[in-house]
């Protein structure tokens, strides 16, 4: 049984064990670390410099006349695996970062782990049914979390979020049996390797390649909240409890990237092709009129929520160029993001909970309290900005030298993105930590013991990352390389 | 299978002798209510043990116009599970019909009879005795609380809507009479292969389809089905939509399936059937959404589903017959979880709007897990079996070109989450409105739990119910 199996069913396992009146608390903390410690085996037992699928497992599942087949087959190559430890390690912060008493606490962790089994499952899954199926039961647990445990206007964005998600994925759906159509019928498989084999080999016209490629950019999009179908993931990720949003906005929402770089692009490069120009126009709605948006947000989680949204910009620009340095720049940024959002969200968390305050007005001084948070909001500022020495800018490095070579002018205005974060991140750190300490907040308490070791994880895989890319770039670059042969 | 075994073998013999026997001993012995319920589920079962023999024969029997082939006996053991889940439901929501009498729990056993018989005709006499079978019983189901009037209102307008639909079944089987001298499905479809398909043959075929289309409450002969729905009592409602609704396409797939699977009459139903789907989606999500009544949801719900199941029929292929059967089963098990839930909550005077189900997690959680699971399934979320019923419709219309139908459906279905996940939203974050928490009965616990557990496993694990469907469907030609 391969490794990545395991991590499936000690998630589900441990769901079951939380159903049976084992402590919630306790037995998702097991699970979670047991699984990034598996993860952390499976990246050092991967072999180094050579690309190709490593773990696999491949069983028939249902094979029928007429239908694709569907195998349950999973695998990591360089660009899942990178994926896969974010899960892991996010999926370990956020619940060691949960309060133990919170209302309904079974139910709570149970809807985190399948949050986080939903994203694995999608990560690890070669074959596009399993890979859409895993992703898409994460859509209820999210709506659950924020429709009990949210805040403010809970009822009304956990709705709407469900509903757009719902859409994006349906269109999604719509996509991957248009993309199925178009393929002869002794083609048609819902195998992803044995689908990018096939299309290598034989491309169909571009002009067929428009409307499936259409419909999956379109569900795929929404997934990640590119512009203008985003205004679902500001409002959602503002009022979501902390280790909800960390692992949405830090590792579910990469699942509509993830499935950009391993489906929607390489199957349908002609499609791609086509729309191309609309990507670079929206992704500029992204970065810039996002970032304006976030400049002018009055409350840190909303701030932050937006902050998300725009940095998808950058990762849509890596696509869309879509050659061997973007690429591997936009796996890298889509852990780096990860790793920083998660970081932020759960700052942002703790000053909701310990302040009892979210907007900036009524906020400041909070340094001189919680020295300890402040500090995780400042590497995961600096990080989400693009400071050297964290993970996030070898990742936007690697996109902008990736793009200069098809479009310099698009790629200069971009860069201007970074000062527009730069402005709205260091106005957050400024507002809440620094400044006068308002009374109101003279006896927050900063986090202490144990709880600081989830902050410290993610602020030390943010250093890590930032340092010594090649650990990561080592894997992700045979991996781009080997998939999508791009050099 | 021979003809002297048939006695033996078919359920519908069983169910009938069966019902006979109990109408008897109940005048006779004044049985307990509950007693005959219990009796009425044995005799299900000793029926189903009854076919089990001949599960893998087949034949031709009565000159031709009854047929024993695979996917009689997969629609005969879908009915027979339909009717015990009614008795079950009947049994559970016992007090709240009042005056519950044993024929209440012994007439579903004549209408499951005929949708028995009617997995196997081959003959439009046959099909019309064995349909009114089933809608003279559900006629008389409907309306059974007579001091109710919105019970006795649903009675009236099935009573007149099922009549009309039934005066058009008879016109067109008159019509396909008068055109080809028979009224054998064989003959029907030999009389157009060699005289070609004329304007008599079509318009029997049209009026086929509008007494089916009501059976089967597929919009625009859905009218009827809200307002029955809401009146009638819960197991019976529980009944229309599942089994009346099964039977509609079993029969289509049928008729269409042998003596109208000539491409000269496919030219003409495939656009009509893609149609009626287009429309019963839109309509049914559409007319779903402002609903609060939850019984009244789940009518519009299934008209939605007619439209789904439609789609599957308008794909007119192996894939697209295939997906129908286990869209239609994954209906079957969301269907009676959520009714199942309802029934147990209407023995309080509760379950009638969303907002009786608010809160109802923290009363139960067991069923609001089980109506939640429902619901996810029936707005097509995986891993649920609804999800890969929808999947397999989507897949087989696309492949047979029917690309439009497939965005509408797309569409229709975000639409109809909208109003599934309200649902949840009321048990899951809503105060309770009702206290007390509900007490269950350790089997229908059971039952939640087995049902739940199928939705998931038959959901991500599809192999063994997909085989079952395709076994049926090429079965349907012999």
């Amino acid at each position: 049984m391969s490794p990545l199996t395991i991590l499936l069913i000690v998630e589900a396992s441990a769901i079951g064990l939380i159903l049976f009146g084992a402590p919630p608390k306790k037995v998702s903390l097991v699970a979670a670390g047991a699984n990034f410690l598996l993860s952390l085996w499976i990246y050092a037992q991967f072999p180094a410099g050579i690309g190709g699928w490593h773990f696999v497992e491949n069983h028939p599942w249902i094979a029928l006349g007429g239908l694709p087949e569907i195998r349950y087959h999973v695998g990591v190559d360089g660009i899942s695996l990178p994926l896969v430890l974010l899960t892991t390690l996010v999926t370990l912060a956020a619940v060691w970062v949960a309060p133990a008493q919170i209302k309904r606490a079974a139910e709570f962790y149970s809807y985190l782990l399948l949050l986080s089994l939903g994203a694995l499952g999608a990560f690890v899954s070669l074959d596009l049914f399993f890979f859409y199926a895993f992703h898409e039961f994460a859509l209820i647990p999210t709506f659950l979390l924020i429709g009990i445990w949210g805040s403010e206007n809970r009822q009304f964005v956990s709705l709407q979020l469900t509903l757009y998600l719902g859409l994006g994925s349906l269109v999604l759906l719509a996509g991957i049996i248009a993309l199925l159509g178009v393929l002869p019928a002794e083609a048609r498989t819902f195998d992803i390797p044995q689908l990018t084999d096939y299309l290598r080999d034989n491309p169909i016209a571009p002009g067929q390649q428009v409307l499936p490629f259409a419909l999956l950019a379109a569900g795929f999009g929404t997934l990640v909240s590119l512009f203008p179908f985003h205004s679902w993931a500001p409002l959602g990720y503002a009022s979501a409890p902390a280790p909800a949003a960390m692992l949405h906005a830090g590792v579910l929402k990469k699942f509509g990237l993830y499935g950009l770089l391993r489906v929607a692009m390489p199957l349908l490069p002609g499609g791609a092709e086509t729309w191309k120009p609309w990507i670079l126009a929206l992704l500029l709605g992204n970065i810039l009129f996002i970032g304006l948006t976030t400049i002018a947000q009055k409350e840190l989680p909303a701030m932050l929520g937006f902050s998300s949204v725009m940095h998808m910009g950058y990762l849509f620009l890596g696509l869309a160029c879509w050659n061997a340095l973007g690429v591997s720049g936009v796996v890298f940024l889509m852990v780096a993001h990860g790793l920083s959002a998660a970081l932020l969200f759960a700052v942002a968390g703790e000053v909701r909970e310990r302040a009892g305050e979210i907007r900036f007005a009524e906020l400041g001084g909070l340094a001189r309290r919680m020295p300890f948070v402040a500090v995780a909001f400042l590497v995961g500022s600096f990080a989400s900005v693009g400071v050297p020495g964290l993970a996030n800018f070898p990742g936007e490095l690697l996109i902008f030298f990736g793009s200069w070579k098809s479009q310099p002018l698009l790629t200069a205005v971009v860069v201007w993105g970074i000062v527009i974060s730069a402005v709205y991140q260091l106005r957050a750190v400024r507002s809440v930590f620094y400044g006068d300490l308002p009374q109101h907040l003279a006896d927050t308490m900063d986090v202490e013991g144990a709880k600081r070791i989830p902050y410290a994880l993610l602020m030390a895989a943010l250093l890590i990352l930032g340092i010594w890319p090649g650990t990561l770039l080592g894997v992700v670059g045979p991996g781009v390389r080997g998939f999508l042969s791009l050099y | 299978m021979q003809e002297g075994l048939w006695i033996l073998g078919a359920p519908e013999v069983t169910l009938a002798v069966g019902g006979v026997l109990l109408l008897l001993a109940e005048s006779v012995a004044k049985l307990q209510s509950r007693a005959v319920g219990v009796l009425v589920l044995g005799v299900y079962l000793i029926a189903g043990l009854c076919m089990l023999p001949f599960a893998t024969t087949g034949a031709v029997l009565w000159g031709g116009i009854y047929t024993w082939d695979r996917f009689a006996v997969s629609g005969k053991a879908f009915f027979l599970l339909t009717g015990m889940l009614v008795t079950y439901l009947s049994l559970e929501g016992e007090g709240k019909i009042p005056a519950a009498r044993a024929e209440f729990y012994i007439l579903p056993l004549f209408c499951t009879a005929g949708m028995a018989l009617l997995c196997s005709v081959r003959d439009f006499v046959l099909l019309f005795v064995a349909l009114e079978l089933v809608t003279i019983t559900l006629l008389i189901l409907v309306a059974y609380r007579r001091a109710d009037a919105a019970s006795l209102e649903a009675g009236v307008k099935y009573l007149i809507v099922g009549g009309l639909a039934t005066a058009f079944l008879v016109m067109g089987i008159a019509y396909l009479f008068g055109a080809t001298g028979s009224t054998q499905f064989d003959e029907v479809a030999r009389y157009a292969e060699s005289e070609g398909v004329g304007p008599v043959l079509l318009l029997g075929l049209a009026f086929l389809l509008v007494g089916l289309g009501f059976k089967a409450a597929a919009v625009p002969f859905h009218i009827w089905a809200p307002d029955v729905y809401q009146g009638a009592p819960t197991p019976i409602t529980a009944y229309l939509s599942v089994g009346s609704k099964a039977a509609g396409f079993v029969v289509l797939l049928r008729v269409l399936l042998l003596p109208f699977w000539n491409s000269a009459f496919q030219r003409h139903w495939v656009p009509l059937i893609g149609l009626l789907a287009a429309l019963s989606v839109v309509l049914g999500n559409l007319a779903a959404l402002p609903q609060r009544n939850v019984k009244r949801l789940l009518g519009y719900s299934s008209i939605s589903h007619a439209g789904f199941l439609l789609i599957g029929l308008a794909s007119h292929s192996f894939l697209g017959f295939a997906s129908m059967l286990y869209y239609i089963l994954a209906y079957l098990v969301a269907t009676f979880t959520a009714f199942l839930v309802l029934v147990l909550l209407e023995q309080d005077k509760e379950g009638k709007t969303i907002t009786d189900l608010s809160g109802l997690v923290q009363r139960s959680p067991l069923l609001a897990w089980s109506m939640a699971l429902a619901m996810v399934s029936l707005a097509g979320i995986p891993p649920l079996m609804g999800f890969f019923g929808k999947l397999l419709v989507f897949l087989a219309a696309w492949q047979s070109g029917l690309h439009v139908l497939v965005f509408i459906g797309v569409a229709a279905a975000a639409a109809g989450i909208y109003y599934y996940v309200s649902v949840v939203r009321a048990m899951f974050w809503s105060d309770p409105v009702h206290q007390g928490p509900i007490v269950l009965h350790p089997a229908t616990r059971g039952l939640l739990v087995v049902l739940n557990v199928g939705s998931i496993l038959f959901g991500f694990y599809a192999k063994p119910i997909l085989a079952l469907a395709a076994g049926a469907v090429a079965g349907i030609g012999g």
